[in-house]
């Protein structure tokens, strides 16, 4: 595992907007090393357009993440640098929780057509120019809101819908499990 | 042709379906138009349910994302909470996991057969793979105690120690292996029909590859040699002296026949870790059980492709959960080629629904992580 930190490449600099300049910063280690730029949600099309221009043109995935007590989802888009060895560069920005919407980058990267439309099912996050948002995976599997939010309890929707409110599995030991371990520490 | 085009669903039930995963096609006759992919059959809500669960439930919960290469999801993972955690496993845990990373890609690889030879006809090709691969799982019983999800990396480390005889045994394996393969590759990679039916079919040209996101034995198949496995040196792969093999045209035939070398070279890595790795030491740091603030990405190179898990520990859980992960997201390399890359070929190239399974074969997909 080396320590080394990744190196901004000049080029891509010159390609991004202006404001972006010298705000791209090294983080993560071993296998996760990957270059950072926090970004506001206008202008992710410029800048994935400028990514791929410099060489990123291998897209990843797209991570969203939901932080209700904020009023946010933080997007973190991941693309690679095929020719500069698999290099990582992951993009940030953070759109309103109660308000969505961000421009698709589909026309830039075919995959994330595909990956845009998990989004916006796990989590309702709306891709404006995107022509097929719909539910893809969860299609005849899911009724209700997008489950992977954070103030959506999924357990409680599926015993409603599918086991009529019964209760379907062992009880849960969380607390004792948690308290447990804490007095083990201590002990220690 | 008769130019009345209509729609037809095949799989998941279709023998020619690769898993659980269907698809709408727009067929001409027999030439196929369009197609379009249907997941879902295996949703589990992985990514909801370990958030639910500490991050050792997790660890077991992973390799249940694809069956047939279930170590690499656990090194990726693991690779994402080491990083949260800041640690580096010691030397001889480094080298098990390579070892075990390559009896995991041997395996399915050899499993992979029985979606590609299936389709061609050549069953005896998928009993002979089957055999090899039993091998193997007889391994993994040995070393790990499990056959098919074994548990066996671990955040910090691995999980059990070896056993005595675990280089000789080992080393035996590997030699009685090597014949079983090769009397695949006499018997079916160098029969006429496999090459009648693969050459041609799906052509990708590595830019295209590239464009599209596919990865693994696909974007090889292509002519990229990109393997992450020499890009980042991720545990012992810095030490081990390998090639990448490379296809020319990009077709079937390419990503079979890189497959094949990758078997063969899947066993020379394994020979080489374990003579060089150190038989003494630690096999495995402890680590506390409640989790530091952090974030975590882990990118392995699974048998299929990359394979990614992204993976952010936050202080305060709002699900009231400590000890359990924020947000967990898989990354699977099967997405972008039953999607981008099938649509891509399908549309560029004459395919007719005969050829359908056997091109589908030749990415190797593995459903399960489309739905998580």
């Amino acid at each position: 595992m080396d320590k080394e930190k990744l190196l901004v490449p000049e080029e891509l600099c010159n390609l991004l907007p202006e404001k972006y300049r010298g705000k791209i910063l090294p983080a993560g280690m071993d296998t996760g090393k990957r270059l950072e730029l926090y970004i506001d949600p206008e202008d992710i099309q410029v800048v994935m357009n400028a990514l791929k221009e410099g060489g990123y043109n291998h897209f990843l995935g797209i991570t969203v993440i939901d932080y209700p007590s904020e009023n946010i989802f933080e997007l973190v888009y991941l693309v690679s640098s095929i020719d500069r060895g698999g290099e990582l560069f992951a993009v940030r920005t953070k759109v309103k929780r109660d308000e969505p919407v961000i421009s698709t980058i589909s026309h830039i990267y075919p995959l994330a057509y595909y990956q845009e439309i998990e989004a916006y099912e796990f989590f309702g996050v709306i891709f404006d120019g995107h022509d097929g948002l719909r539910k893809w995976i969860l299609e005849d599997n899911w009724e209700g809101p997008p489950p992977l939010r954070k103030d959506i309890d999924t357990r409680r929707i599926v015993l409603e819908l599918y086991y009529s409110g019964k209760r379907y599995e062992r009880p849960i030991q969380w607390r004792s499990l948690s308290k447990k371990t804490e007095e083990e520490r201590k002990e220690e | 042709m008769s130019g009345k085009s209509i729609t037809v669903f095949l799989g998941p039930q279709h023998p020619g379906a690769p898993g659980n995963v269907a698809f709408k096609l727009l067929v001409d006759g027999e030439r196929v138009l369009d197609i379009e992919l249907i997941p879902g059959f295996l949703h589990r809500g992985f990514e909801k349910m370990m958030e639910y669960r500490r991050w050792d439930m997790d660890l077991v919960m992973s390799p249940r994302i694809c069956v047939e290469d279930p170590d690499h999801v656990e090194l990726t993972f693991t690779h994402a909470l080491e990083q949260i955690y800041g640690i580096e496993p010691p030397e001889k845990a480094k080298y098990l996991r390579v070892i075990i990373a390559e009896f995991s890609r041997l395996a399915s690889h050899l499993l992979w057969l029985m979606h590609f030879a299936g389709p061609i006809a050549a069953r005896y090709a998928v009993s002979w793979a089957i055999a090899a691969r039993e091998e193997v799982l007889k391994w993994f019983d040995y070393i790990t105690g499990h056959r098919i999800y074994h548990h066996y990396i671990f955040p910090g480390g691995v999980r059990w120690d070896i056993p005595k005889d675990f280089r000789e045994y080992t080393l035996k394996v590997v030699k009685r292996i090597k014949p079983l393969i090769k009397d695949i590759e006499k018997g079916f990679f160098k029969h006429p029909v496999f090459i009648k039916r693969a050459r041609d079919l799906g052509r990708l040209k590595a830019s295209d590859a590239i464009r599209l996101g596919a990865t693994g034995p696909t974007l090889r198949g292509s002519g990229v040699a990109y393997d992450l496995r020499k890009a980042l040196k991720y545990d012992a792969y810095g030490e081990i002296d390998f090639e990448i093999p490379k296809g020319e045209y990009g077709d079937s035939y390419d990503r079979a026949m890189v497959r094949l070398r990758e078997m063969y070279i899947s066993l020379e890595i394994i020979e080489q870790a374990v003579k060089k790795m150190p038989l003494e030491g630690p096999y495995r740091w402890r680590l506390p059980i409640s989790i530091p603030q952090g974030e975590g990405i882990g990118r392995v190179e699974s048998a299929r492709g990359e394979f990614i898990a992204h993976i952010v520990s936050a202080p305060k859980n709002p699900m009231g959960k400590p000890l359990s992960p924020y947000r967990i997201k898989f990354r699977g390399p099967t997405m972008a080629h039953l999607t981008t890359v099938l649509k891509h070929i399908v549309v560029h190239e004459e395919i007719t629904v005969a050829d359908l399974p056997v091109l589908i074969g030749s990415f190797d997909p593995c459903p399960p992580d489309i739905d998580r």
